[in-house]
């Protein structure tokens, strides 16, 4: 009898514990983002920023070993102009109503207008990124095959025949002002994005809360100044698992 | 301002169309079931039975010792494993929706299920499995997915106040899952079943019994996918446009050892896992860690003492895929270690006391120290006291301490049944409830959203209840009749109230938890069935449930993020069991639920509450399951079932409206490994 008690009990009575048991089935995030060579970590959660990417600057910093941020911030103007004069393509925040809980996001109505002032960019930048979305600096995109930047080929002339795509006006994706999000009521800015790049972070609405679905392929992004650049996205998630902190791989000049 | 919301004609229309669906169905049941009840027996074969079986049924959680169902000296409602097996339910809330009116599921933020029973919401009713409580909570409702049928004997439902013998918690009612107990050498049960949104459900149960050693082991899996579900247009509030799935699994262990015949030890351990996901890239993880032990000893042939510990853990994650971390982000830790004592007096009269210590650990990520716990001891006295073979009267007493808040409560109980002539019972309690606040309520701070901000009150006071129920039955050969009524009025009810913004800011809303006042439940249940010995059994309950809604310190109704308990609920059930041959039966069951329509007072625009609120009508609906067994031997059983029968489908799939797509197949089977020769 006493050895069948001593069988069932200790088995149960080790795992007695205040503050629960089994504690190592679980993660702990590390504060600290570990960014390869040729690769950059951008946290673009927010809805009000876009950060401007130089890869000039992103190569400095590797060569010096720095850990600098190799990218700028510049807000999304939403103050509202005194004496706004709506036009065609005119900068501003463009409120739609989107069918979130029917539909989807294909499902939309336009309900509003504000006039901002247009948006503030640095002197020299490559790519801004604002969460799902992409812009280029008066450059254009074009989605490889690849999913590896060490697959790629030599340079970008192996793309020359290539169809690039331009950025192109837009004014239902760059989501800024959601306080009445629930309403499917979202305030989205005006301005010119790539479609092609921005395809490489998905976001689909239903369900709620939305679906991100990661596009592991290589862009091949053709500048004014005749330069190319390879990016992919590699991760879009922070350690912690903040959506939109993008880590994205790089080859400049390609 | 406040206003009532119609659907539009179509809305409309529907709602009257399925009154009108209602109606003819209503009074085609209701027709058939009486016609059943009093025509039945003229093909009866045989002679009549003298009795409902399971009213000799044994339970115990009205007065937490062993009484026949039908000497009960507290209404119980019993859910038997023949009820289970016909219902061929997954879980807890499968089950009670089946099997009860006045039960009804419904959504909370986030697709967390939030159970109304007769006017009392999760954190007014009791869960606990063979008595022991369960921890972790959303929205203040356990996790039913855990709660599931597999190795369950009977479920005990006590509604009224019962915290006399359970204490915080137990104002609306107590749930008591009673597992089963091994009694053949060995027994290898396995079963799956099949249904629409590739559902899969499969079970094993391995049972082995010694002269000493007892145990059961369980492993129970389950699989859907996700549904998305169609709206019409113009919604009155939020709805669900994907009715996520989940994948679960479920194990449980447990050892019994009867070294002697006076002393019984058990030990038992369980795990449950459950991911449910919302988004591809986060799967949400949901898990509980259970273990026990008890020891029973019947000291004399008077005398039994109870002693026991449990353990139970219920964590919350989210585990980020492409980062492949799984991250706690809740968990809930309950460590608790009870005693009991019964005398048994040779009268038949019986008294129990005892003593109960819990810490409850909490940790949350919007806690604002993240952690918090608090202790948590009582200790009751109850005297079963049978004057004569008419009259008896159940008295208890109970004090509960609480270290967070360093408040005390004492809640009485009364009870008495009396038995005018065979047959009938008559049966009058009293009983005081209360919920302490909870931890979460104290501590929490919660951006829902950016909606606002859930802010939880360090002062808040507990939540008192008086319960006064009154009940009636009366059992004679085939048939079993109860009517009940209670009425429950409710002081200081924890919630949360309005929302607010602080002085000086007019942009950020806050909502408090709070305690509110003037709230009250009164209502009835009828309840009739029968059973002949030609194979057919049947049963038809009513609930009528008249909520009061809680309002502010001011008298002024608020928003609800939950619908009012449904006023008029039905639920019908109808079967015919037949053993064609040695080697081959046949079941057939018929059964479905009712509830009326609903109107519930919701903000017009969560953010920006000057609007006021609406008036939001939920309409009736009616829903039924027509089940077809077949056994073939004693070893194998094939099940298939058509859920859903009239394809009900929502016009709007709202948090409170019914979360089904239509009519659903179910086919499953069953295989006893023991019983093949």
């Amino acid at each position: 009898m006493r050895s069948n008690i001593l069988y069932i009990l200790p088995s149960v009575l080790l795992l007695v514990s205040c503050h629960g048991v089994l504690d190592d089935l679980y993660d702990t995030p590390t504060e600290s983002i570990d960014i390869r060579e040729g690769q950059l970590y951008v946290d673009a959660s927010s809805w009000l920023d876009w950060y401007y990417i130089d890869f000039n600057t992103a190569n400095h910093n590797a060569a010096e070993g720095g850990t600098s941020s190799a990218f700028v911030k510049y807000a999304i103007p939403t103050e509202e102009l005194s004496n706004s004069n709506p036009q065609p393509s005119a900068p501003g925040i463009y409120t739609y109503w989107y069918d979130v809980f029917g539909a989807g996001l294909s499902n939309h109505e336009f309900r509003g207008f504000t006039s901002t002032a247009a948006q503030p960019e640095p002197d020299a930048w490559h790519i801004a990124v604002h969460r799902n979305n992409v812009r280029t600096n008066g450059g254009a995109a074009y989605e490889t095959s690849y999913t590896s930047m060490y697959d790629l080929p030599e340079s970008s002339e192996a793309f020359a025949d290539a169809t690039f795509t331009p950025d192109q006006w837009n004014q239902l994706d760059v989501w800024t002002i959601r306080e009445q999000m629930l309403q499917g009521l979202i305030g989205n800015q005006g301005i010119e994005v790539n479609p092609v790049l921005s395809s490489w972070l998905k976001v689909d609405i239903p369900p709620i809360p939305p679906t991100f679905t990661l596009n592991n392929h290589v862009f091949i992004v053709r500048f004014d100044d005749g330069t190319f650049a390879a990016i992919q996205l590699e991760n879009y998630q922070s350690p912690a698992g903040t959506k939109c902190c993008l880590t994205i791989n790089y080859k400049y000049p390609y | 301002m406040t206003a009532t919301i119609y659907k539009g004609k179509r809305e409309k229309g529907k709602v009257r169309n399925l009154f009108q669906l209602s109606s003819v169905w209503g009074i085609l049941i209701f027709f058939t079931f009486h016609l059943s009840l009093f025509t039945f027996p003229l093909f009866a074969q045989a002679q009549p039975l003298d009795s409902i079986h399971y009213l000799n049924d044994v339970v115990v959680t009205g007065t937490r010792t062993p009484k026949l169902l039908k000497d009960a000296p507290i209404q119980t409602r019993v859910i038997t494993v023949s009820d289970i097996e016909k219902a061929d339910a997954t879980n807890v809330e499968d089950l009670l929706q089946q099997e009860m009116p006045g039960v009804e599921f419904s959504y909370a933020m986030n697709q967390l299920k939030h159970m109304n029973l007769c006017g009392f919401g999760g954190q007014g009713i009791l869960f606990m499995v063979d008595g022991d409580r369960l921890a972790g909570e959303t929205m203040d409702d356990v996790d039913f997915t855990r709660l599931n049928m597999a190795n369950v004997e009977r479920i005990e439902i006590v509604k009224g106040a019962a915290s006399a013998l359970y204490g915080s918690h137990a104002g609306g009612g107590v749930i008591n899952i009673i597992t089963k107990e091994q009694t053949q050498p060995w027994t290898l049960n396995l079963n799956a079943r099949l249904a629409r949104y590739n559902e899969r459900r499969f079970g094993g149960a391995f049972g082995t019994k010694g002269k000493q050693l007892h145990n059961m082991l369980n492993v129970n899996h389950t699989f859907i996918d996700n549904i998305h579900v169609h709206n019409a247009e113009n919604p009155a509030t939020q709805i669900v446009s994907t009715i996520y799935g989940d994948r679960t699994w479920n194990v449980k262990d447990r050892l019994t050892y009867k070294p002697t015949d006076q002393l019984t030890l058990v030990g038992r351990a369980g795990y449950f896992f459950r991911e449910v996901v919302r988004t591809a890239d986060t799967p949400e993880r949901y898990r509980d860690f259970s273990a026990g032990v008890k020891g029973l000893w019947d000291i004399t042939a008077h005398d039994q003492l109870e002693i026991s510990y449990s353990f139970d853990q219920y964590d919350k994650s989210d585990f980020h895929k492409i980062n492949r971390l799984d991250v706690r982000d809740y968990s809930n830790v309950q460590n608790a270690f009870r005693s009991l004592y019964n005398h048994y007096w040779s009268t038949g009269s019986v008294l129990s006391v005892g003593t109960d210590y819990m810490h409850d650990y909490l940790m949350n990520k919007n806690l604002g120290s993240k952690t918090a716990s608090q202790s948590i001891c009582d200790a009751f006295a109850q005297f079963d006291w049978l004057i004569d073979t008419h009259w008896e009267v159940v008295e208890a007493l109970r004090y509960d301490y609480f270290s967070d808040s360093k408040s005390a409560h004492f809640t009485p109980k009364l009870t008495a049944r009396y038995q005018p002539i065979d047959h009938l019972n008559l049966r009058l309690g009293y009983g005081m409830g209360f919920r302490s606040p909870a931890l979460k309520e104290k501590y929490y701070n919660f951006d829902m959203v950016g909606i606002w901000i859930i802010q939880g009150n360090p002062n808040l006071k507990s939540e008192v209840s008086h319960n006064f129920n009154a009940s009636a039955d009366y059992t004679k050969g085939h048939y079993n009749f109860t009517i009940a009524a209670y009425y429950n009025n409710v002081h200081n009810k924890l919630t949360t109230g309005v929302p607010h913004y602080l002085p000086g800011d007019d942009k950020q809303l806050y909502l408090d938890y709070t305690n509110l006042e003037d709230y009250s439940i009164y209502g009835g249940e009828a309840n009739v069935q029968a059973r002949w010995d030609n194979g057919f059994s049947a049963k038809l309950s009513y609930a009528y449930t008249n909520e009061r809604l809680p309002k502010d310190k001011e008298g002024h109704t608020i928003n609800n993020q939950y619908i009012p308990a449904r006023r008029h609920s039905l639920t019908a059930r109808v079967d015919w069991d037949k053993q064609f041959t040695s080697n081959y039966g046949l079941r057939l069951s018929l059964n479905g639920r009712f509830l009326s329509a609903v109107k519930n007072v919701e903000f017009v625009d969560y953010y920006d509450i000057s609007k006021g609120t609406n008036t939001v009508h939920y309409p009736a609906y009616t829903l039924w399951k027509f089940s077809a067994v077949q056994r073939f031997g004693k070893a194998f059983k094939v099940t298939a079932a058509l859920d859903n029968l009239l394809n009900y489908k929502p016009q709007y799939h709202y948090f409170n409206s019914p979360l089904t797509d239509g009519i659903n197949l179910m086919v499953g089977v069953s295989v006893d490994i023991e019983k093949i020769k």
